[in-house]
């Protein structure tokens, strides 16, 4: 490695931050170049006093700033709540578990299984329809002139049938 | 499902307990108001833009997705509003000036005052050439001890960015420090 390739790269080198391979070949040029050396030094000084005064003049709040920050941000705006907030997955995949139920319900109503099917026709909407039919049949027949009614005799076997007009009169048929 | 501490207090202050939003974000808040003073270069507006990001960082706290890093998400939202602050500070250099000469005037200690304000001077310096995201970068990296994955995430850049950019901010600090350091050591002499 050139020593102003070295050069450029000392700054990452200071933190570390040089991928390994690199890193072991700057360092056995910097065991080697003692200007390279010195410059590593002085950037390695730098870095740190820099370093050292940025812990010094860390900035905090004063107890009674910081709470009255943190309620004027509480009292000020209201988050906006998700319905999902308090679950603890990710948003895609409670969308994506919402999708595939209702692809599932959808379907069953699609394809109808045996036992959706079944509940269909023993709905009460479709008895009383099919008792309606009924009522219509009977209605639609013409009305009964005769009734006849048979008499059998246990001892001799002997029948009679009587029939009987819509007044109830004795019809007499040959 | 595993959660973290974090994560459960999150849950809470979306539940309506605002409580638990102070402990949620009283481990961040000295590095918050550092990292957006060192943006600024002053504390009162480094409370503002604070200010600021708590706000956003309640308003918006539904949008945190659980299993990603809190303390990187909050970074990002404080500096993101350093950002908006600075470019908003263009147009009002002349209040801000006013405001910085009301505020150094402060002070009880007058030793301890002096110190800081040679060691803030000498910060000053090394960071003055610093563009605002060398800046970021080099508080982050070096003040704040963020790894350069993390650093990249927070800035919404790739790790490559972020070690050109900590190079270049380090390259300048080291100018501007050999200055400092030299100057001193001949008024010594």
């Amino acid at each position: 490695m050139k020593c102003k390739k070295v050069q450029s790269l000392l700054p990452l080198m200071v933190g570390d931050e040089i991928p390994l391979a690199k890193g072991s070949a700057i360092k056995a040029h910097l065991k080697k170049c003692s200007r390279c050396r010195q410059e590593y030094q002085s950037c390695m000084l730098a870095i740190e006093k820099t370093k050292e005064w940025l812990a010094e003049d860390r900035k905090d709040w004063e107890e009674n700033q910081w709470q009255r920050a943190v309620q004027m941000a509480v009292s000020e705006v209201k988050p906006e709540v998700s319905p999902l907030a308090p679950w603890p997955f990710k948003k895609g995949w409670a969308y994506a578990l919402m999708a595939v139920l209702v692809t599932a319900l959808g379907l069953l109503f699609v394809i109808r299984p045996s036992f959706i099917q079944d509940e269909m026709t023993s709905s009460p909407g479709k008895e009383a329809s099919n008792q309606l039919q009924v009522f219509q049949n009977l209605a639609e027949r013409p009305e009964q002139d005769t009734i006849s009614m048979t008499m059998i005799s246990r001892e001799s076997g002997l029948k009679i049938v009587w029939f009987l007009d819509r007044n109830f009169n004795l019809e007499v048929k040959q | 499902m595993w959660m973290t501490n974090e994560e459960r207090l999150v849950g809470q202050v979306l539940r309506g307990d605002h409580s638990s939003f102070e402990l949620l974000l009283r481990p961040y808040r000295q590095g918050l108001l550092t990292m957006a003073y060192r943006m600024t270069g002053n504390y009162e507006e480094a409370r503002e833009i604070c200010q600021e990001a708590l706000i956003k960082i309640y308003r918006y706290l539904h949008r945190f997705k659980i299993g990603h890093n809190f303390k990187n998400w909050v970074y990002t939202i404080t500096l993101n509003s350093a950002y908006d602050h600075l470019r908003n500070r263009r147009k009002y250099e002349d209040i801000v000036e006013k405001q910085k000469n009301v505020i150094t005037d402060s002070g009880p200690d007058p030793e301890k005052r002096l110190l800081e304000k040679e060691i803030k001077k000498k910060i000053k310096t090394c960071l003055q050439n610093l563009s605002p995201k060398e800046k970021a970068i080099f508080q982050l990296r070096d003040g704040e001890g963020f790894s350069i994955k993390e650093t990249a995430e927070i800035l919404g850049c790739s790790s490559l960015s972020v070690r050109t950019h900590l190079c270049r901010a380090r390259q300048k600090i080291r100018a501007k420090f050999e200055k400092i350091y030299f100057q001193k050591r001949e008024v010594i002499k």
